[in-house]
């Protein structure tokens, strides 16, 4: 008789890391589904992971390059060879004193990611995509209010009582970027009572599910925010209890002087929502018994931090902070240290890989992490020198997709790459392949160890989850996290000493009183259930420097960025004459972005069950205009590139936007690489090299970019 | 009558398509090693409608799998008598012993959700999951429905839950057995 069972582990087709079931049969991974002792369920990437295990596409062995950077020539290569290339050249660079100048792009599973571990010992820089999505909301949140929470802190739904708003601005939950269980708590609010507010420049599936669907200009939310912010303190609406307890004396009638002229009617021009719909809705907010924002896209604009401070005053002075139905505060659950453990680079000291006009003004800002946007100023200034990847594509997610490329390929007078060595850990092909001296075949989450443990991992603040192999790895591949674990026992075995991933992983759970053992006897996942509400009133402070919360941003007084601007991003305001459209570049839930993993996997690139196109959206309005009908080629062109889509004409999308979705262009791998189809940063400037903006305004983020459209 | 079916919310459907794949995984649709993009067999498919013009749009999402019908047409056209109603469900089934490859069922169906295994040369179909739901469960895609759209059981206690609810049934698009509700207002 076969034996079937299913088995409790975790996905990995996207970020969310959701908790599922695996069934195997003889040793095969047949069918998936979302972990019920969890939250549930599971999306269609997730579905779709089976395909990625077992498509003959995956990447079996370590390959070399031959040929040149960019041509995509490989020879299968051993681990050792591998293995000995990476430590010659790593300890190379050590010797000259230049281990900050290795630099590795990823995304950790945990603050105590292994890979992450590896860097610190080596003394080199992580990079990986939070900054860039999460860095403005996560910075406005910390300044204002102490708390950490990242686009994996979705407002808890579960929690919206009847009555209560939740808003969605410039977000797409229903695409699973926060835990799979998301879509169900959002339309079970709604069924209790609860209404959706959805602003948004495009009509996606949660307008078609909202009670109100605000079309706004992109990156009109800070201004639709601080004008509702005038409305409520002018008109006395405000939760004047909360404030005068909780905000830190004279910040209010600070405040109060800087919102005066931010009226619904002057700030309407800016952000194209009238200004009886802002007083509307900002009445309604008053109304309810809770109100809970989320952003994504709209605060990776070139306006992002001024709109991250703008939501934050707006939490506050409405009294929604760490309530049910309001913003969570997520607490850190401790892992234990591995001890010895090795030290950070001192970014301070070292800096950011980042250039720009204005550098100067911008080292006002500190976020924790490295940037990984800038890699092609990075090379250019001899400040890279050695780049590892693992679960991400630089070619196709990397701002200014052509800056990147020549960066790849510079060579210094002697002929060499200016970037010494480049190594990608990929399961699939994908776009960075090309570029790579080194590949080294991954494994998917159906073969490997992986604590995932974070302080805003969906369950708010107390979670960890075993992600534990369940069938035997395809190839020769292995986990990149043990692969630097055995670099690690090379170069560094002091930091190394423990046996292997588990056990590394084992005494990590002992701050929390688990084991990895625990772990999988529980189901493999730790939660207790509880996140708790206004932990402050517990606290009698707030986790920020006064204990209070701090609405004015004194820090940043000397470069005048201590209120939030209403103002559009720059480069929204400006050029508007020859490049008419803003370029509005989204994501959807049939695709983790670029991730080689998903874009070329059959079934989500399958016209039934996932996405296959990606043409330029046009409101039918504005193609008239330009004698553009359904279907036509056209091109898109931005001051940085362009590139040739269809135009599909649709009534979703607002005048004088032009919609793409985010994530296609790879050449790599049979199944991505079908269709024309183009990568929207081959549009968008390399924020380091481009932007005059390059301050505190935007924070990491720049995605902001005008486009042209011609026949 | 007896008829088991799935009653589609269109208040909760979001198009997201997890169903589909939820359901080639566990009856085997695809081969994972060599698929690609179009062909592979489908027991449901997503449709949508957006219906107005900007700013003032509205959009539902549903899925489409075979209807159970009344009086199924796929039932005639099959010379080999190969397709029954079950008279203890109400689901429809192919005998994939009897069926001959023929694919008049795939020509007659009225709803185009009728599949073909050109290597084994047969017709095949969603059956409600008639080997789970003998077994008291309820079919893969209510399962797995990522927004809780789908519900499964009997027809009438479908309606009656549906009315309880204060959805309206679309009549026309629920002809057959599987139902189609939205919030009535
Ligand atoms: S959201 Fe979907 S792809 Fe992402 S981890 Fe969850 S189930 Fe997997
Ligand atoms: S899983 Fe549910 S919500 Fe998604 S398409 Fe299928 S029926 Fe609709």
């Amino acid at each position: 008789m076969s034996e079937s069972k299913w088995i409790p582990t975790v996905c990995y087709q996207c970020k969310a890391e959701c908790a599922i079931l695996a069934r195997v049969e003889d040793g095969v991974v047949r069918e998936v589904k979302g972990n019920p002792r969890a939250r549930g369920k599971m999306c269609v990437k997730g579905m779709a992971g089976i395909t990625t295990l077992y498509s003959q596409e995956r990447l079996k062995h370590p390959m070399k390059r031959v040929g040149e950077r960019g041509e995509g020539k490989f020879v299968r290569i051993g681990w050792d060879e591998a293995m000995n290339i990476m430590e010659t050249k790593l300890r190379e660079l050590r010797k000259r004193g230049e281990g900050h100048k290795f630099t590795y792009s990823m995304f950790p599973h945990s603050t105590s990611d292994p890979k992450w571990r590896f860097v610190n010992a080596m003394g080199g820089f992580i990079t990986t995509g939070l900054p860039h999505c999460d860095s403005a909301k996560i910075m406005a949140h910390l300044h204002t209010f102490g708390c950490f929470p990242n686009h994996h802190i979705a407002p808890m739904y579960y929690t919206v009582p009847k009555g209560g708003v939740m808003i969605l601005s410039g977000r797409h939950p229903f695409g699973c970027l926060d835990d799979a269980c998301v879509p169900r708590d959002i339309l079970d609010a709604k069924e209790r009572g609860a209404k959706l507010v959805v602003i948004d420049p495009i009509f996606r599936t949660e307008a078609g599910k909202a009670d109100w669907w605000i079309p706004i200009k992109p990156g009109g939310d800070a201004a639709l925010f601080l004008g509702m912010c005038n409305h409520l303190l002018t008109k006395g609406l405000h939760d004047k209890a909360f404030c005068d307890k909780w905000v830190r004396p004279g910040d209010m009638d600070g405040l109060m002087a800087f919102i005066k002229d931010k009226t619904p009617a002057a700030i309407s021009r800016i952000c194209d929502v009238p200004a009886r719909d802002i007083v509307k809705l900002a009445e309604m907010c008053a109304a309810a018994p809770s109100v809970c924002v989320d952003a994504f896209k709209s605060i990776m604009y070139g306006n992002a931090m001024d709109w991250g401070h703008a939501w934050s005053i707006f939490l506050v002075i409405t009294g929604n902070l760490d309530n049910p139905g309001g913003q969570p505060m997520p607490e850190i659950a401790p892992m234990a240290p591995v001890a010895p453990v090795p030290p950070p680079p001192n970014l301070k000291e070292l800096g950011y890989h980042r250039t720009g006009p204005n550098r100067s003004r911008f080292d006002h800002y500190t976020f924790f992490l490295q940037p990984t946007w800038y890699a092609a100023q990075a090379v250019r200034e001899g400040t890279l020198k050695v780049f590892f990847a693992s679960e991400c594509n630089p070619a196709l997610s990397e701002m200014g997709s052509g800056e990147w490329r020549e960066a790849m390929t510079l060579k210094g007078r002697n002929g060499n790459y200016a970037l010494e060595l480049f190594v990608l850990t990929e399961i699939m092909p994908s776009e960075t392949m090309k570029w790579a001296d080194l590949v080294l075949p991954d494994q998917t989450n159906f073969e490997r160890w992986e604590l995932l443990y974070m302080p805003w991992w969906y369950n708010f603040g107390h979670t960890a989850a075993v992600c534990q192999p369940v069938v035997k790895p395809v190839g020769e591949s292995r986990h990149a996290n043990r692969v630097m674990i055995d670099l690690g026992k090379r170069m560094f075995p002091e930091y190394f000493a423990f046996k292997d991933d588990v056990e590394y992983y084992d005494i990590e759970l002992s701050g929390i009183g688990m084991s990895m053992r625990k772990m999988l006897d529980g189901g493999a996942i730790w939660s207790p259930g509880t996140v708790g509400f206004r932990k402050y009133e517990d606290a009698g402070r707030f986790n920020t420097p006064s204990g209070r919360i701090e609405l004015e941003w004194k820090m940043y007084g000397d470069i005048g960025q201590q209120w939030p601007s209403p103002e559009l991003p720059l480069e929204f305001r400006r050029d508007a004459d020859k490049y008419p459209f803003i370029l509005v570049n989204f994501r959807t839930i049939f695709l983790n972005n670029t991730g080689a993993w998903s874009q070329n996997n059959a079934q989500l690139r399958d016209p039934v069950s996932g996405i296959d196109a990606n043409p330029v959206l046009l409101n039918p309005v504005d193609a008239a205009r330009l004698g553009i009908a359904d279907g036509d080629m056209v091109t898109v062109a931005s001051a940085t590139g362009s590139v040739r889509l269809p135009a599909a004409l649709t009534e979703r999308i607002k005048p004088g936007c032009a919609g793409l979705i985010h994530g296609f262009g790879q050449t790599m791998g049979k199944v991505a690489s079908r269709g024309a189809w183009a990568g929207d940063n081959e549009l968008i400037a390399d924020a380091g090299s481009h932007l005059d903006e390059q301050d505190l305004r935007g924070g990491e983020a720049h995605v902001s970019t005008r486009v042209k459209i011609t026949k | 009558m007896k008829q088991l079916s799935i009653m589609v919310d269109l208040d909760r459907c979001i198009g997201c398509k997890t169903c589909i794949v939820a359901c080639r995984n566990h009856h085997g649709l695809v081969n994972h090693e060599t698929a690609m993009p179009e062909g592979m067999s489908h027991y449901l498919r997503v449709e949508g409608e957006l219906t107005g013009t900007f700013p003032k749009l509205a959009e539902d999402h549903w899925v489409v799998m075979c209807q159970q019908c009344k009086k199924p047409p796929c039932i005639k056209a099959c010379a080999a008598g190969a397709i029954s109603k079950d008279a203890q469900t109400g689901i429809v089934r192919i005998d994939r012993e009897k069926c001959t490859g023929a694919g008049t069922c795939i020509e007659k169906c009225p709803y185009g959700v009728i599949q073909f295994n050109a290597e084994g040369r047969f017709a095949h179909k969603c059956e409600l999951c008639y080997d789970r739901v003998v077994h008291g469960q309820e079919p893969v895609c209510v399962e797995v429905c990522l927004a809780d759209a789908l519900r499964f059981g009997e027809r009438e206690l479908l309606l009656m839950q549906a009315e309880a609810a204060g959805k309206k049934l679309l009549k026309k698009r629920s002809a057959q057995s599987i139902l189609y509700v939205k919030r009535a207002d």
